[in-house]
């Protein structure tokens, strides 16, 4: 049904919605939402109103109940208390099938696309008629056009970079012809280019058609441009309602948190000059005049690695680096240049046809269970869900997935003791859930990745492999990682920080290598940052 | 204005509390009523399809509770006969717990009974001693499980080595299993009995010297071989050992994301494997404990010697939802409606009639958790309808 429909949706819609929505009639308005799991209330008597032609930010820290409320509106959680109003007319939402019916469309924070069937498969899932694939596939083309969002209709999902299947999620929503949707955390796994053009889309479509959309994120900066209206949640209540004219970005943050942050953005754009930045720079001997470090040998040692994935393609292509005690080295490059590949192998997922990776001169064997986790070193995967946790596993269990005989005797599992080093690590944390024995799945997706990073800096790694560590994380809990990384770096522990973000490089990292087409094409210090060249590197350009 | 202030904070949480422990109890009260409810509809179910057969559904249920438990000695029959489809479930539960499929427990519990027969005849004489029967017994237990375990390790060599679906692999080769065990009933250097003064040789096996067999105890009035409590036993070991230890932490952690075992250092194929083991292991203990323990024939080895216990033992880890401490409780269930379906014959109903029974009652045991699960649902978006 939906392929006949909309095969040639994209330029009547525009034109027949422009008559008949009116600027800023509500489209969704949700009263007095409350849903409680054991003591916790996740929403406590929420109210929210989406309106037509508007783009509204929905703000708060890990586990304020963001997601909860939009499961609710997308039928996927019955709420307690309250009711959801569909333009005027209260309705109950009984799941996704129905909440599509009635125009509310979702992307979730969690990846929900099948790996191993193509773009077009992903996107054609679920439809009830004969299924099309030209159609389907063309319609693809015209969504991708019509919003930026550029994808090949035939590609195998699971070869994708998280951005373009982030990408496949997108155009799966919007396929439907949604009137509202909710987006959570879409940008968590995009670039700022990605982004930038995803907003332009969506604003392309508030404006024409009189979508009305919800954008759940962290990121304070895309809030403050990308949006009309935000609603700051804290423990499951709404504590601000406030046109994003007249607000900015501490403000935000103090309201979010409830107390001052210091955001990176913020340190970034203080005019400190660069030679008062972090001590690891000097503590790797970057600055002329100082001791060269103590320690020569580098901690984390890849050389000229060749690896291929299952269909033969090649991954890593001669990748070298090395990572020096107590430095931070920042990773920086185009997203799908050999990232993921770099961290499944240091987290033992991938075999190399060619090379090797020493820590601390020690040569450790590529795609061995645990080799590299026996090696001490410490993996925050890009993927949470992927490599990082197991879902059903308690909280306790996964933050000692890695060892779990620190908290066992002959074999044994001491429960105490597990349960007690647990609680300590969700205090340090501050991980919001039930308790160590909460289900991994029940926890904010932020929570989750806070678990996360808790197991893999808590036991004493000598290399802390960080991809994307912020992803999901709030504004008080990236200012706590980075915190971490760099009392890591400072007990002398090599960090090598993955990440498309530039921004979280430049506040962290005391050196920066460029990774392109599966391996090192440059690198500089930190202080002699020169963007531009950094940009051609990342284009490819070579030194 | 104290009033207000002062009341909430203290009254509040003990109330709450108290309608959470209230609320417990409800939920629990309710589910063991759904359950009964729904072994209730199966059992009238399974009544009225004995009645449109021409029976009476009443002699029949009098039949197999009189067959099963309150009978002389029945009850101690059918405790024999759960201990072996424990043991299969058991070995069900590690492999499905570390994700893997195996479904042929059938075929791996008759080589194992296969693998027992051969060393319990050749090892165990006519007039062996006490002692020395003894240690052939255990010898033969010991073969029981390594026949088993060999049966299922080819499955497991072929998923972890050529990535062939164990799920196919297990099935096919209980067909396999069964010629090869008939075949091995046809000749004398493997399993057939010496003609002796028979006239015409059936494919039969030697039988157990009387001090190679498993030990039967009577308990008022109950006889059943010892192997039930080594069954029992095993339960508690592999449900401590899967919720306490850290192998069994590891299994798991396989089972539910392979990607994050690897990196923790979990060998796929390593684990896998042992967890095939295992399964299959337990398969072929169950086999030998068949054919020593004296409630399946006459402590000798025939054609078609498995009789479904294999499969049952499936259903069995199915029902008890990979828990093996419920796994005691339902194989003594079935176990239950099989030595019930001996008393059949009396009313006239076909034997078979149990086989639907048994499933009926499969059916009964898996619907509750998902009708709960659909009726919270609906449940609330009720009542969400009703705010509106
Ligand atoms: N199914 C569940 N069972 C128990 N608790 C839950 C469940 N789902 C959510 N919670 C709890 O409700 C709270 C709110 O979770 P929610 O996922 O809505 O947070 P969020 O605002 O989306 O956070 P994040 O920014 O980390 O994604 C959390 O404390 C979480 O642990
Ligand atoms: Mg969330």
């Amino acid at each position: 049904m939906a392929i006949s429909e909309s095969a040639s949706r994209e330029p009547q819609t525009s034109q027949q919605t422009s008559q008949q929505w009116l600027e800023n009639e509500p489209a969704v308005e949700v009263v007095g939402i409350t849903k409680r799991y054991g003591q916790v209330a996740a929403c406590d008597s929420v109210d929210l109103v989406l309106r037509r032609g508007q783009i509204h930010g929905v703000l708060g820290e890990n586990g304020a109940g963001k997601s909860t409320l939009m499961k609710v509106l997308i039928g996927l959680v019955v709420p307690d208390a309250g009711q959801v109003i569909i333009d005027g007319r209260p309705s109950v939402i009984t799941d996704p099938i129905d909440a599509a019916a009635k125009g509310i469309g979702m992307v979730h924070q969690h990846f929900s696309v099948v790996n191993a069937l193509t773009v077009w498969e992903n996107v054609a899932l679920g439809d009830q008629d004969r299924l099309n694939p030209q159609a389907v596939r063309n319609e693809i083309g015209d969504l991708s056009r019509h919003y930026g969002l550029d994808i090949e209709p035939n590609a195998i999902v699971g070869t994708l970079t998280a951005g373009l299947r982030q990408r496949v999620e997108i155009i799966k929503c919007l396929r439907r012809s949604p009137r509202t949707v909710i987006l959570d955390e879409p940008t968590s796994v995009l670039t700022p280019g990605e982004s930038e053009a995803l907003f332009e889309g969506l604003r392309r479509a508030v404006e024409d058609e009189g979508m009305a959309i919800a954008l759940v994120s962290h990121k304070l900066d895309e809030i403050l441009g990308a949006t009309d209206l935000v609603t700051i949640m804290r423990r499951g209540q709404v504590v601000a309602n406030l046109p994003t004219s007249q607000s900015d970005a501490p403000g935000l943050a103090r309201a979010m948190v409830g107390r001052p942050v210091s955001l990176r953005s913020e340190r970034m754009l203080a005019d400190r000059p660069l030679a008062d930045r972090p001590t690891q720079a000097e503590r790797a001997g970057s600055k002329s005049g100082l001791p060269k470090p103590v320690q020569k040998t580098a901690s984390l040692e890849i050389r000229s690695v060749y690896a291929q994935g299952d269909d033969g393609r090649s991954l890593l292509n001669g990748l070298s680096l090395a990572v020096n005690r107590g430095e931070i080295v920042g990773l920086a490059g185009v997203e799908g240049n050999g990232q993921r590949p770099l961290g499944d192998l240091l987290s033992s997922l991938l075999p190399v046809s060619q090379g090797e990776v020493r820590v601390d001169g020690h040569p450790i064997v590529c795609g061995k269970a645990g080799a590299m986790a026996r090696a001490r070193i410490s993996v925050i995967p890009e993927d949470r869900h992927d490599s990082g946790c197991v879902l059903e596993m308690s909280v306790a269990e996964n933050l000692f997935l890695a060892d779990p005989t620190l908290v066992s005797r002959r074999g044994v599992v001491d429960r105490r003791k597990m349960m007690d080093r647990a609680q300590g690590l969700i205090d340090r944390f501050a991980i919001s859930c039930e308790g160590p024995t909460a289900p991994m799945w029940s926890l904010s997706g932020g929570n989750q990745q806070r678990v996360i990073l808790a197991r893999e800096m808590a036991h004493a790694p000598r290399v802390l492999v960080a991809a994307q560590p912020t992803r999901g994380l709030d504004v008080g809990a990236i200012e706590y990682m980075s915190s971490q990384l760099r009392q890591a770096a400072e007990e002398g522990v090599a960090v090598l920080l993955i990440s498309t973000e530039l921004e979280e490089i430049l506040d962290l990292a005391s050196r920066l290598i460029v990774l392109s087409e599966g391996r090192i094409v440059g690198g500089m210090d930190r202080d002699q940052v020169d963007i531009e060249q950094l940009g051609l590197m990342m284009g490819g350009a070579g030194t | 204005m104290t009033d207000v202030v002062a009341s909430d904070p203290i009254d509040a949480l003990p109330k709450e509390v108290s309608a959470a422990a209230r609320g417990r109890h409800l939920v629990f009260g309710e589910i063991v009523s759904l359950y009964a409810l729904s072994i209730a509809g199966a059992l009238l179910l399974s009544g009225l399809l004995v009645y449109l057969t021409g029976g009476s559904a009443r002699a029949v249920l009098g039949a197999l509770l009189d067959g099963s438990i309150l009978r002389p000695g029945r009850w101690g029959l059918t405790l024999g006969s759960a201990a072996p489809m424990l043991l299969v479930a058991l070995g069900t539960i590690i492999n499905s717990r570390a994700g893997l499929v195996n479904i042929g427990q059938e075929g791996q519990l008759l080589l194992g009974a296969a693998f027992a027969t051969y060393v319990g005849v050749r090892l165990g004489g006519e007039n062996i001693g006490q002692v020395a029967g003894f240690g052939v017994l255990v010898a033969l237990l010991l073969a029981g499980g390594a026949g088993g375990a060999m049966w299922a390790a080819v499955a497991g060599a072929l998923r972890f080595k050529r990535g062939v679906p164990e799920v196919l692999s297990t099935l096919l080769m209980v067909t396999i299993a069964s010629n090869a065990v008939g075949y091995g009933l046809k000749k004398d250097w493997l399993l057939l009995a010496p003609a002796g003064d028979r006239s015409n040789r059936n494919q039969v096996s030697e039988q157990l010297a009387e001090t190679v067999r498993v030990k039967r105890v009577t308990v008022f009035g109950n006889e059943f071989p010892i192997t039930v409590f080594l069954a029992i036993g095993l339960a508690v070991v592999v449900a401590f050992a899967l919720a306490r230890t850290v192998p069994g932490f590891r299994l798991r952690m396989l089972g539910q994301n392979a990607k994050t075992a690897q990196r923790a250092g979990v060998d796929s194929a390593r684990y896998g494997m042992a967890a095939m083991l295992l399964s299959g292991g337990f398969a072929g203990l169950a086999g030998a404990v068949m054919l020593a323990g004296g409630d399946f024939g006459n402590y000798q080895l025939v054609p078609g010697f498995s009789v479904s216990i294999g499969w049952t033992g499936l259903l069995v880890a199915l029902v008890a939802r990979e828990k093996a401490s419920a796994a005691i409780l339902v194989s003594f269930l079935f176990a239950g409606l099989r030595t019930g379906s001996g008393f059949l014959a009396a009313t006239g109903v076909e034997r078979k009639i149990t086989g639907v029974v048994q499933a009926l009652l499969v059916l009964a045991l898996l619907i509750p958790p998902a009708f709960l699960y659909i009726r919270e649902r609906r449940r609330a978006l009720n009542a969400s309808k009703e705010r509106i």
